[in-house]
């Protein structure tokens, strides 16, 4: 999978966190008084203004200090009760007639199938539920004070803040019960679309029993024969199952038994078969009962363990980065085979007790995916073209010792899972390590990628490879992927709520869209202020997209040029603020994590929880003041 | 009148206007009408008629697909804005290699844009030949290959009167798959799969379309051809782009490839025979179909040589009653020249200057003479014949000229004299001593090898007496350079030179002279 930003540790990202949110707070409050102050002192005087602003902040100090749960709760039971009337049927129903069309666009037959289906269904349920609370958000308001009937709420002994709060939290909950609904019809979808087994054919079950036959009446010892499953899903799969048991010369049937099939489209099936009465019947294939299971592994919630990345170049030197084969996504370095350059992960934390030999007998599973870069296409004119081989090699961090593991061929786009035994034997002198014995020290393993085959490149990036720790509990990682889209749910109804307190329903719609399309861009909006992108800042590009120039090529230097740079300047600047206030709501996205087959960690899920509240919480007290300062709510 | 009223009748007015309307659209385009037995009533408003007319209505382009037109109608008009923003998501989706979403964007696009051909066409090229690459593995080099097959199959579901889409199709199984560096593995793997030919079988009955192996790629995609020249020319489908003599030339052409891909696979005997028999009829039925020319004219390409025997004929019956006509005009002519062109003209060609070069040229043109001129100086009573005479004889060689250049785009007569050389026992033999040796070199028998490569040439000597027109195409010289190429090896494995008396010297001497004429005075050979 794919990880283009780190992800920290939770409380190595919380004091950076923190601080950054205190300062991004802090200037927007100090910006908020200054301009409350500013405009008090245009009416009243700057000494009224300071009183007026001054008693403003005590009440509303008391207003949020003394607000009452039982009234937030009736105001929330009031939203909750209006937005049932209003769209979540509606809502719903789309959800529903989605999915039963889903089967048009899904293709189950697709290379990685469980992707598809739930990047589709977290990706319709985010975007549905969005759109629901920015509707709810932003209309619910609004429509009380152009109909009074908040006129009669405020009547009543509640605060402000109450019925921000209020809101904010029935329209949660209205989100809430129709996320985990969805939620619960999502996942039934995937299981049932994704659930298929495969049948025999006759001709097959025939040739089982006839090689079997053939073993039990003493002929060759061949390795047993290789079945082929029927079509499903738009894939076959094949095993080998021996019935065979040999004690000496003796043969004797086994007439239970259990195979897997090999791996194709990410998962495999059981075969299990029964020879009843213990007599095999080639010509009769019917006589060979089976049953195929239904699909295993096809979803899973992998932990990994992930290394630092660092890289040597062709003649072994350290440097930061490897080649660059020409790819315009530089997501991945490139190393060159045949030489000393190497891809360089080092584990942390990796013990013992943390990989126990009971759970893993055969040693440490490594998980890799590799993207070759061939510079030339290699051998054709055989059956076969045989793929280009790698060395994985583990080395002890301190004192440098080193063997090498395996050599293994590499698979494009597929996650190759290696194992590092406990006990390794270098083929040089014959010496025998334990691995965690000789290579791990102070609990940092070091694990090497070279490519062996000269002009051919292997390309990395951090995450592709991980130790594979242990697999956490699949459905439970479906749920945290729906509590991303929760959160984005709630981030975007503070939002709505905020922007109904003073703007009209259809204005609060177009500036909530705005501050979710915003956030969503947040990325692009950072690399256009940064200058990062080609073809300069805003105005520059929409120069360039007029006059159809190129992006690279250097404006004429004049007066023209001059001027666009300096509104790009102070648009970048504007951008860069912008970037930093709205909320990335791609980061909240888990939809790859869950597709992918990842576990969401909980520093992730940590890290996203107090980022949302980081936002919730001076979007409610901007709600709160823009209310309190409609003449509606005196 | 009170603000009620007014409104009341605002309404009124609103509904009447809205009705009116109504009946103004309904005029244009009711549709055309038909009654159960299928006779034709109405033929409907002026826009029906019209979208009939230029084939634009929607069942007129293809199957009308249910899903593709309910996500049209909801998008609201914003058809344009979604399918830009799933192009650009197709294009980061292909950018960061995540083929599984990109796949999935495809099929989303296409539902928005399903007649769209370049949609199809583009996104079909870009699964099998730019995914595909990306993959170290030929299987899932060869599974992205189909992927783009398939794409373009479901296209033409919804757009069955589009040939350039057929056409693709044929294109990709027959070139993508017989001449990608891994063309044995991907013939192999196309064989084996049962389930791209059960999907193809549903598009070409069985005996639609005989032809001598159902699971070649060269074969399955001359069916696809084969149905592109139906649509054309039985449906009334439009060529589009396509050059009518590249178009009509792929069915042959693909049977030709496919008779050479069986020899280079060991396949020779009777399958081999035939298979060029069959190539060699169907591309001397292609040689005597109509193509239409740029010049406005219609010509067949194996008429050429009765053309020429034509006008042999033709300027032999002029020569008589011309007699020394002809080089009356050229000594006039000449006379006619300026000293400097008539110096350069003289000057042998090795010898001239640059300047002289350009004089000579113009010279030439100046003593160029037409039959017509000729024909005028002819005395009465003879001049309205030969006049004739020379006109028809002009309007020939015009046609000549055409086919000849049209005959060299296709390479023509090469391929015409191939189909006949590689039916004869010496080509076969040839071909079967160069496979035998091959076979023998890559076991390790080098003994072998060398006897077989031996016998081989001598048979390709035989063949190249009896056609010499063989080695004026570069493809036979390319051919046999390779086979020279691997013997000079093994010979070299043998520590033995290439001896001087060796049968196919000419062809190595044409190639090395092919060799310098292709680089320029400062490249490097």
């Amino acid at each position: 999978m794919v990880i283009e930003d780190e992800i920290l540790p939770f409380f190595q990202w919380l004091p950076t966190g923190l601080l950054h949110w205190l300062l991004i707070a802090g200037s927007l409050a100090v910006a908020a008084l200054l301009i409350g102050w500013l405009i008090a002192a245009l009416r009243h005087g700057p000494g009224a203004a300071v009183r007026m602003v001054s008693k403003t902040l005590s009440e509303a100090w008391a207003d949020v200090i003394h607000m009452s749960g039982r009234r937030i709760w009736a105001l929330a039971w009031l939203a909750v009760k209006e937005s049932i009337r209003r769209w979540v049927v509606v809502v719903f129903g789309v959800f529903i007639v989605i999915l039963l069309f889903a089967g048009f666009f899904l293709d189950p037959a697709s290379t990685y199938p469980a992707r598809l289906y739930l990047s589709f269904v977290l990706t319709s349920t985010m975007y549905l539920i969005l759109l629901l609370a920015l509707f709810l958000s932003t209309l619910s308001l609004p429509a009380d004070i152009k109909s009074k009937t908040l006129h009669t709420v405020v009547t009543k002994p509640v605060r402000a803040s109450e019925i921000v709060l209020g809101r904010m939290i029935g329209f949660a909950l209205v989100g809430t019960g129709l996320l985990a609904c969805m939620g619960v019809l999502s996942y039934i979808f995937v299981l049932r679309g994704l659930s298929h087994t495969h049948e025999i054919s006759p001709g097959e079950l025939q040739r089982l029993q006839a090689s079997w036959e053939q073993q039990l009446a003493g002929g060759k010892s061949a390795p047993p024969v290789e079945i082929e499953t029927e079509t499903a899903h738009g894939h076959r799969h094949t095993f080998r199952a021996d019935a065979i048991r040999r004690d000496g010369d003796r043969r004797e049937l086994i007439p239970r038994g259990r195979v897997r099939t090999d791996v194709a489209r990410g998962h495999w099936h059981e075969f299990s078969y029964t020879v009843p009465d213990g007599a095999l019947r080639s010509d009769d294939p019917l006589a060979l009962q089976y049953t195929m299971g239904p699909p295993e592994d096809r979803f899973v919630a992998r932990v990994p363990i992930y290394g630092k990345l660092r890289f040597k170049d062709s003649s072994g030197e350290p440097v930061e980065a490897g080649v660059n084969v020409g790819s315009e996504w530089a997501y991945r370095s490139f190393i060159q085979g045949g030489t000393l350059a190497a891809a360089i992960w080092t584990f942390e934390g990796i013990t013992p007790q943390r990989f126990p030999e009971d759970r893993f007998p055969e040693g440490l599973p490594v998980e890799l995916t590799i993207e070759v870069f061939r510079t030339y296409k290699g051998d054709t004119s055989g059956e076969d073209i045989p793929p280009i081989h790698g060395s994985l090699i583990v080395r002890n961090p301190a004192s440098g010792e080193q063997v090498e593991v395996r050599i293994f061929p590499a698979r494009e786009f597929a996650t190759d899972t290696q194992i590092i035994p406990r006990k390794l034997t270098r083929a040089s002198d014959g010496r025998t390590f334990g691995l965690f014995e000789d290579f791990v020290h102070d609990g940092k393993l070091e694990v090497w990628v070279r490519c062996i085959e000269p002009a051919q490149y292997f390309g990395m990036a951090q995450a592709d490879m991980y130790l594979r720790a242990r697999d956490g509990w699949f459905a439970w990682n479906f749920v945290k992927g729906y509590l991303g889209i929760w959160l984005q749910m709630l981030l975007m109804i503070a939002f709505g709520v905020m922007f109904s307190t003073f703007l009209s329903g259809p204005v609060a719609i177009l500036a909530t869209l705005g501050a979710l399309i915003g956030g969503m861009a947040s990325r692009f909006m950072i690399s256009l202020a940064t200058g990062e992108l080609p073809g300069g800042g805003p105005v520059e590009a929409f120069y360039r997209l007029l006059t159809q120039e190129n992006l690279v090529s250097d404006l004429p230097e004049g007066f023209r040029s001059e001027l666009m740079r300096m509104f790009d300047t102070v648009l970048q600047g504007y951008l860069r603020g912008m970037a930093e206030i709205l909320p990335a709501f791609e980061r909240f996205d888990y939809s790859t994590w869950v597709a992918y087959g990842f576990n969401i960690s909980g520093d992730l899920l940590a890290t996203r929880i107090l980022t949302m509240l980081g936002f919730v919480l001076p979007v409610f007290l901007a709600g709160y003041f823009f209310l309190k300062l409609r003449e509606v709510a005196r | 009148m009170n603000p009620r009223d007014r409104s009341f009748y605002r309404k009124i007015a609103y509904l009447v206007a809205m009705a009116l309307l109504l009946g103004v659209m309904f005029f244009f385009s009711r549709p055309a009408t038909q009654d159960a037995r299928g006779v034709k009533g109405s033929p409907g408003g002026l826009l029906a008629q019209m979208r009939a007319e230029h084939g634009l209505s929607q069942a007129q382009l293809g199957e009308i697909d249910p899903t593709s037109e309910t996500i049209r109608l909801a998008t609201l008009g914003m058809r344009g804005v979604a399918a830009n923003l799933l192009w650009g998501r197709a294009n980061e989706f292909k950018m960061k290699k995540d083929w599984t979403n990109l796949s999935a964007t495809l099929n989303q696009l296409v539902k928005l844009q399903p007649n769209f051909i370049a949609v199809w066409r583009f996104q079909a090229w870009n699964l099998s030949y730019n995914v595909s690459v990306e993959f170290d593995d030929y299987r899932d080099r060869y599974h992205w290959v189909t992927r783009g097959i398939d794409f373009l199959m479901d296209g033409t579901e919804w757009n069955d009167r589009q040939p350039r889409l057929w056409w693709d199709i044929g294109w990709f199984i027959a070139q993508k798959i017989g001449r990608a560096d891994e063309h044995r593995q991907y013939r192999r793997l196309f064989r084996e799969d049962d389930e791209f030919h059960g999907r193809q079988a549903l598009f070409h009955p069985p005996g639609r379309y005989p032809v001598l192996d159902d699971r070649d790629n060269w074969l399955v995609g001359k069916k696809w051809f084969l149905d592109t020249i139906n649509l054309v020319d039985n449906h009334g489908a439009s060529l589009g782009g396509l050059s009518p003599l590249l178009f009509r030339s792929d069915p042959p052409m693909t049977q030709i490839n496919y008779s050479d891909a069986i020899q280079k696979e060991g396949v020779f005997g009777e399958r081999a025979l035939r298979a060029w028999n069959v190539a060699g009829k169907e591309w001397r039925d292609y040689g005597l179909h109509d193509i239409p020319t740029t010049f406005d004219t219609i010509i067949q390409l194996e008429l050429l040589e009765r053309d020429q025997e034509t006008v042999d004929k033709l300027v032999a019956e002029l020569d008589e009653l011309t007699a020394g006509i002809r080089e009356e005009i050229y000594q006039e002519r000449y006379k006619a020249l300026r000293p400097i062109e008539r110096e350069a003209f003289e000057t042998p060609i090795a010898d001239r200057t640059d300047r002289e070069h350009q004089l000579a040229a113009d010279a030439r043109e100046k003593l160029q003479i037409s039959h017509k001129e000729v024909a005028a100086r002819v005395p009465r009573p003879n001049r309205e014949k030969a006049v004739k005479l020379a006109e028809r004889v002009t309007e020939l060689e015009e046609r000549i000229g055409h086919i000849d250049r049209y005959r060299q785009i296709v390479n023509y007569a090469y391929w015409r004299l191939r189909c006949q050389v590689e039916q004869t026992p010496d080509a076969v033999d040839a071909r079967e001593f160069t496979y035998r040796a091959e076979q023998a070199l890559a076991a390790g028998n080098l003994p072998a090898a060398v006897d077989h490569y031996s016998e081989g040439f001598g048979k390709w000597r035989q063949v190249l007496d009896a056609h010499p027109g063989l080695l004026e195409d570069q493809t036979t010289v390319e051919d046999l350079m390779e086979t020279i190429g691997s013997y000079r090896k093994l010979l070299d494995q043998l520590d033995q030179p290439l001896p001087d008396d060796f049968v196919l010297n000419d062809v190595i001497s044409l190639h090395d002279k092919q060799q310098q004429m292709s680089f320029g005075p400062y490249d490097e050979p």
